[in-house]
C-alpha cells in the first residue's frame, strides 16, 4: 500500500505535450518581441484556432524560458497603453529553437515513414 | 556552463522574489483584462483562481519549498509557544539526551581528534620499542641518542624523563621532568616569563644549571611573581637558576604539561641526582622518546630506517637490542592514540550514549503521540479543506525538527556548561577549551536530525494517515523505552555494586598504619650488591625505631600499580598481579597466611598464591608443594589482597621472593604501632644518615587508599545518577503513553462502568495491552545488558557480569516503577464521572 494516496492532480492541462508549448513560444517570438497575451493570441490564430493556450500553462512555461535564458523580458507599453512585459528571443533561445525544430522534424519524419509503410 | 547560469538566475529570482511576484501578478492581470476585452466574458471564471495560477507559474522558479517551509516553521513556532509546558518538557528531555551525547563526543574529540596546540602536530611522532616478546613505551637514553644522531628520516628527536627533586629549605618534593634541550623549540612554545630551555644555551653538560618553572607550580608556590626569574634556588641541595616560566596551557608531550613543577635539561640530571647513571645506562628503558618526521617522510618510511639502524646497532651493543626488535612510530599530535583498545572503549561509550538518545527519543515520541490525540481534530479539518497528507506529514515533521533544534541548542549549552564546569573543577587540562569545534557541531547536527526523525516520524505518520486507533506505534515505543532503560539500569547497578563491594568490604590488607619508603637507589647509580647492603642496613635501623612493628621489602610499592603476568588456567591465559616481596611483607601488610608459610630468607623458586588463584589453579585440592608453571614450588597461600589493583574485586595475586637483581628499585614498607604520621621525619633522617645523597619518597598508604576510594565513589555516584535518570525517564514516558491510551478509551471505560463492570476488571483490561510490550522490553533489555556487560568486562576490571542480585534488584525496581507508571493514569481514569464522559463523546 502506498504511504499516501496520490493527491488530485493540480498540474495544468495544456492539451499538448509540455515540450511542444516551449517550442511554439520560441517560434512565435522568432518574429519579434511579444507580451504574454499576444503570444497566446498568436498561437491561437496561427493554429487556425485549434490550439488554445491557457494562463495556467503559458506563464509557467514563460518563467521556465526566462530561467533557462532562452528568452529575456523587458517592460514596454501595450497597444492598450498599459505597462506590460515583452518577451524577446535570446541568441541561446534561437539556438534552442533550431535544435528543437530539427529534432521535431526528425521525429515527425520517422513517424510519417512508419505510417506510410506499415 | 548553462546549468551554472541557470542556477545563478534562480538565486537571483530568490533574492528579488517579492518584486517578481508582483510583476507576475500584474502581467497575469493584464492577460485576463485583454481576454475579457477580446470578448470572452467568461474568461475570469474559466481561468480559475488567480492566486493558484500565480503560484503555479512561480513553481517554475523552484523556490516554493522555501515558502512552504517558512509557513510550516511559523505554524510550528506558534504551536511551541502555545503550549509552553509541553514544549519545555520536550526540550528538557531532548536537551538531556542530546547533551549527554555531545558531552561524550566532546570528551572523545579532544582526546582523539583535536590536534595538540603545538607547532606542526602532524609531523610529531612517538617512538616505542617492540619485539615479538617485549614492548616498552620508553627506551634507554643512549638508544635515543643513537637514533637522534643517525636517523635521517627524523628531523629532530626529543626525550622526556620523569623524576623528583626536593626544593630547599623546606624539602618540598617537586615533580621534575628532564627534557632534551630542543624540546620547547621543537614544540613551538614560548615562555610566559624569561626564557625556556634552548639548544644553544642548555645542550652542553657543562652549562650553568637552569630550570624552567611549571606554570601551575609558579602560580601556587611563587604566587605568579614574575621577579622569580633569575633567582637561584637549591634543588636536592644543588644551586640552580630559574630562567623562565612555562606558558599557560602548554600541553607538553604524553600528558606532562599540567602536572610538571620543574622543567630541567636532561644533560643536567646527573648534576641534581648524585651518581646517576640515567644517561649512560644502556639497559634501562627510562626516557620517553618523540620525534619529528623530516619533510615528506611518512611514519612507515621512518620505521624502515629505524629498523635498519636497530639491526646495525646489534653487533655494536648486543645488550641494547632485543631479539627481533623494531621501533614503532606512532602519530603523537593528538592527546591519545586511537588504537584498537581505545576504539573498543569508545564503542562502548558510544553505544551507551546512543542508548540514552534512543530512550529520550522514544520518550518524546510517546509524548508527541499522546498530544496527537488533541490534534486529531485539527488534522481532520485540514485534510477536509484540501491539505494533502504529504503536506500534513511534512508539517508535523517540521514541528519535530523545530523541537529538536531547540532541544539540541539547549543540549549544546548543557554539554558545554558541564564541560566547562569539569575543566574548572579539575583545573586541567589547561589547553582544552569547552567551546565546540566543527566536529562537535557536525555530531550535534547529526544527532539532532536523527532525534527529530526518530521521535517525530512515527507519531507524524500515524496522525497524517489518521490511523490513531492502531496501537502498534505506542507498543513499539514502550518496548524500546523499557529495553533501553533496562540496559542502563542493569549496567549502572552492576557497576555501582562492584564499586561498593570494593569500597565497603575489607580490602584484605591493612593500610591505616603502613608507610612506604622508596629510597630511589636506582636513580643514584647503585649496583644491586651495594643496594642490597644498603637495604639490609636500612631495614635493621628501621626495626630499632620505637613504634615500628615490622619492616619488609617489596618490588612494587602498594597501590602504585605493578606487574601483570599471564597464568594459564584450564588452558586459558588469565592476568595475575605479580609482586616480589621480602619475608615480613604479609605481616607488615596484615595479609593473613591461610596455608603453609610466608617466605623465609634464602627461599628460591618458591611462590605464594592468593586464595582465589590457588582455587582457580587447583580447585578443591591442597596447593602446597605443587609446582607453579613447572618450576616454582607453592609454599603458602594467603588471603586475597588486591595490593596493586584495588579497583579489581576479582584480582588474582602471586608473590615471589625478592630477587637480588631488583634490589636497586625496592621499596621498604613498614607498619607502625600507633599513628604513622609522626614517624615520617625520623624515617627520612635514617635514610639520609645512611647515604646523604638520597632523597627518599615517603608516603602514608592510607592517604593513597583514600584518594583511590574517593575517585571510585565519584564514579559510583555518576553511574547511579545515570541509572536513576534512565529509570525516571522511562517511568515518565510510560506514564504519558498509558495516560494517552486511557484517554482514547474513556468512552469504552465509561460504558463498561455504567453497565456495572467491576473496576478491577476494567483496570486489568486497560493494562493488559501494556504488559506485553513491557515484558518484551524487559527481556530484550536483560539480554542486551548481559551482552554489553561481557564486552564491558574486558574494559573494566573485576565486575561480575552475572551478579544475580544486581539483575534481580534492577528488574524489581523497574517493574515497580513501571507498575506505578501504569497504575496512576488508569486509576485516575476509573474515577471519571460516567454521565459526563458519555455526554462529551
Amino acid at each position: 500500500m502506498p504511504m499516501f494516496r496520490k493527491p488530485k492532480s493540480d498540474m495544468p492541462k495544456s492539451g499538448m505535450p509540455s515540450g511542444a508549448l516551449a517550442m511554439l513560444i520560441l517560434r512565435v517570438l522568432h518574429s519579434g518581441p511579444l507580451h504574454g497575451y499576444a503570444i497566446a493570441q498568436r498561437i491561437h490564430v496561427l493554429s487556425s484556432e485549434v490550439l488554445d493556450v491557457e494562463e495556467g500553462s503559458l506563464y509557467p512555461a514563460l518563467q521556465k524560458l526566462l530561467l533557462k535564458g532562452w528568452a529575456s523580458a523587458e517592460w514596454g507599453i501595450s497597444e492598450t497603453n498599459r505597462k506590460v512585459r515583452f518577451y524577446r528571443l535570446t541568441p541561446e533561445g534561437q539556438k534552442q529553437l533550431e535544435s528543437e525544430l530539427a529534432e521535431y522534424a526528425r521525429v515527425t519524419e520517422a513517424i510519417q515513414s512508419v505510417l506510410r509503410t506499415a | 556552463m548553462n546549468a551554472m547560469k541557470e542556477m545563478l538566475r534562480r538565486i537571483g529570482y530568490l533574492l528579488t522574489r517579492n518584486r517578481r511576484r508582483r510583476e507576475l501578478a500584474a502581467e497575469m492581470d493584464f492577460h485576463r483584462e485583454m481576454a475579457v476585452r477580446a470578448g470572452k466574458p467568461d474568461a475570469k471564471r474559466r481561468f480559475g483562481n488567480p492566486v493558484r495560477l500565480q503560484e503555479q507559474a512561480r513553481e517554475a522558479w523552484g523556490w516554493t519549498w522555501i515558502d512552504r517551509l517558512a509557513q510550516d516553521l511559523r505554524y510550528a513556532a506558534r504551536l511551541v509557544t502555545r503550549s509552553p509546558g509541553f514544549s519545555l518538557a520536550a526540550i528538557g528531555v531532548l536537551a538531556l539526551g542530546i547533551g549527554t551525547n555531545i558531552f561524550m563526543f566532546s570528551a572523545m574529540d579532544w582526546a582523539f581528534f583535536q590536534n595538540l596546540p603545538l607547532r606542526d602536530p602532524d609531523s610529531l611522532v612517538r617512538l616505542k620499542r617492540v619485539s615479538p616478546q617485549n614492548s616498552a613505551e620508553a627506551m634507554p637514553y643512549p638508544t635515543a641518542v643513537y637514533y637522534r644522531d643517525h636517523a635521517r628520516t627524523l628531523s629532530a628527536v626529543m626525550t622526556q624523563m620523569g623524576g623528583r627533586l626536593e626544593l630547599d629549605p623546606e624539602a618540598k618534593a617537586l615533580s621534575a621532568v628532564y627534557v632534551s634541550a630542543n624540546y620547547f623549540k621543537e614544540l613551538g612554545a614560548s615562555a610566559a616569563y624569561g626564557r625556556l630551555l634552548d639548544p644553544a644555551l642548555d645542550r652542553a653538560p657543562s652549562t650553568a644549571p637552569a630550570v624552567v618553572l611549571g606554570h601551575d607550580f609558579w602560580q601556587k608556590y611563587y604566587r605568579g611573581d614574575p621577579s622569580v626569574v633569575g633567582k637561584t634556588i637549591r634543588l636536592n641541595h644543588q644551586p640552580a637558576t630559574i630562567v623562565g616560566v612555562e606558558p599557560y596551557g602548554f600541553p607538553g608531550l604524553g600528558n606532562s604539561g599540567d602536572s610538571v613543577d620543574l622543567w630541567v635539561a636532561v644533560n643536567q640530571q646527573p648534576y641534581f641526582v648524585f651518581a646517576s647513571k640515567a644517561l649512560t645506562d644502556p639497559g634501562r628503558d627510562i626516557v620517553a622518546v618523540w620525534a619529528r618526521l623530516a619533510p615528506g617522510v611518512s611514519a612507515a618510511i621512518a620505521e624502515q630506517e629505524l629498523l635498519a639502524l636497530t639491526n646495525a646497532r646489534r653487533p655494536l651493543c648486543p645488550e641494547c637490542v632485543w631479539k627481533g626488535e623494531s621501533i614503532r612510530v606512532e602519530p603523537a599530535g593528538h592527546q591519545t592514540v586511537l588504537d584498537t583498545r581505545a576504539i573498543r572503549g569508545l564503542s562502548i561509550v558510544g553505544a551507551l550514549g546512543l542508548l540514552i538518545l534512543v530512550m529520550t527519543c522514544a520518550n518524546l515520541g510517546g509524548l508527541l503521540l499522546a498530544r496527537g490525540v488533541a490534534r486529531e481534530h485539527e488534522v481532520a479539518i485540514r485534510i477536509a479543506v484540501g491539505a494533502s497528507r504529504k503536506r500534513i506529514f511534512r508539517q508535523l515533521l517540521t514541528e519535530s525538527l523545530l523541537l529538536a533544534f531547540l532541544g539540541s541548542a539547549a543540549g549544546l549549552a548543557l554539554a558545554c556548561g558541564v564541560l566547562k564546569g569539569c575543566l574548572l573543577y579539575f583545573g586541567r587540562p589547561t589547553w582544552v577549551s569547552a567551546a565546540p569545534d566543527w566536529r562537535v557541531c557536525l555530531c550535534l547536527l547529526a544527532t539532532t536530525f536523527f532525534a527529530a526523525v526518530f521521535f517525530g516520524f512515527l507519531p507524524a505518520l500515524q496522525l497524517a494517515r489518521q490511523r490513531h486507533k492502531r496501537t502498534l506505534a505506542r507498543q513499539v515505543l514502550i518496548a524500546v523505552q523499557v529495553a533501553a532503560s533496562c540496559v542502563l539500569v542493569i549496567v549502572s547497578s552492576l557497576l555501582v555494586r562492584a564499586a561498593q563491594h570494593v569500597i565497603f568490604t575489607d580490602p584484605g590488607f591493612g593500610y591505616e598504619q603502613v608507610i612506604s619508603v622508596t629510597p630511589g637507589l636506582d636513580e643514584h647509580g647503585y649496583r644491586p650488591a651495594a643496594a642490597q647492603a644498603y637495604l639490609e642496613k636500612l631495614e635493621e635501623r628501621l626495626r630499632t625505631v620505637p613504634g615500628v612493628a615490622s619492616v619488609s621489602l617489596v618490588r612494587y610499592s602498594p597501590l602504585s600499580g605493578g606487574s601483570v603476568v599471564n597464568a594459564e588456567i584450564q588452558g586459558k591465559p588469565v592476568p595475575v598481579h605479580r609482586n616480589w616481596v621480602g619475608a615480613e611483607f604479609f605481616r607488615t601488610m596484615d595479609i593473613s597466611v591461610l596455608l603453609g608459610r610466608a617466605f623465609a630468607p634464602g627461599d628460591k623458586d618458591a611462590v605464594i598464591l592468593s586464595k582465589s588463584l590457588a582455587q582457580r589453579l587447583w580447585p578443591g585440592k591442597n596447593p602446597l608443594g605443587r609446582l607453579y608453571q613447572d618450576k616454582s614450588v607453592v609454599v603458602g597461600v594467603v588471603g586475597d589482597a588486591p595490593v596493586s589493583a584495588i579497583h579489581d574485586a576479582e584480582a588474582l595475586e602471586i608473590y615471589s621472593p625478592a630477587e637480588s637483581a631488583d634490589m636497586t628499585s625496592m621499596t621498604v614498607v613498614l607498619r607502625s604501632n600507633g599513628a604513622p604520621e609522626g614517624l615520617i621525619p625520623m624515617l627520612k633522617t635514617i635514610v639520609q644518615a645512611l647515604d646523604s645523597n638520597l632523597f627518599p619518597e615517603i608516603d602514608l598508604l592510607k592517604s593513597d587508599f583514600r584518594r583511590q576510594m574517593e575517585s571510585m565513589e565519584e564514579v559510583t555516584l555518576l553511574m547511579s545518577a545515570v541509572g536513576v535518570a534512565a529509570m525516571l525517564l522511562a517511568g515518565l514516558g510510560i506514564l504519558g503513553l498509558v495516560a494517552y491510551a486511557v484517554s482514547q478509551r474513556t468512552k469504552e471505560i465509561a460504558i463498561r462502568l455504567a453497565l456495572g463492570s467491576p473496576k478491577s476488571q476494567v483496570m486489568i483490561s486497560v493494562m493488559r495491552q501494556f504488559s506485553g510490550p513491557v515484558l518484551v522490553g524487559l527481556f530484550a533489555g536483560v539480554g542486551m545488558a548481559a551482552l554489553s556487560m561481557r564486552v564491558l568486562r574486558a574494559g573494566l576490571n573485576g565486575i561480575s557480569a552475572t551478579d544475580p542480585v544486581s539483575y534481580a534488584s534492577a528488574i524489581l525496581i523497574m517493574l515497580t516503577v513501571f507498575s506505578i507508571a501504569m497504575l496512576v493514569p488508569t486509576h485516575r481514569a476509573l474515577r471519571l464521572d460516567i454521565a459526563r464522559a458519555l455526554h462529551q463523546e
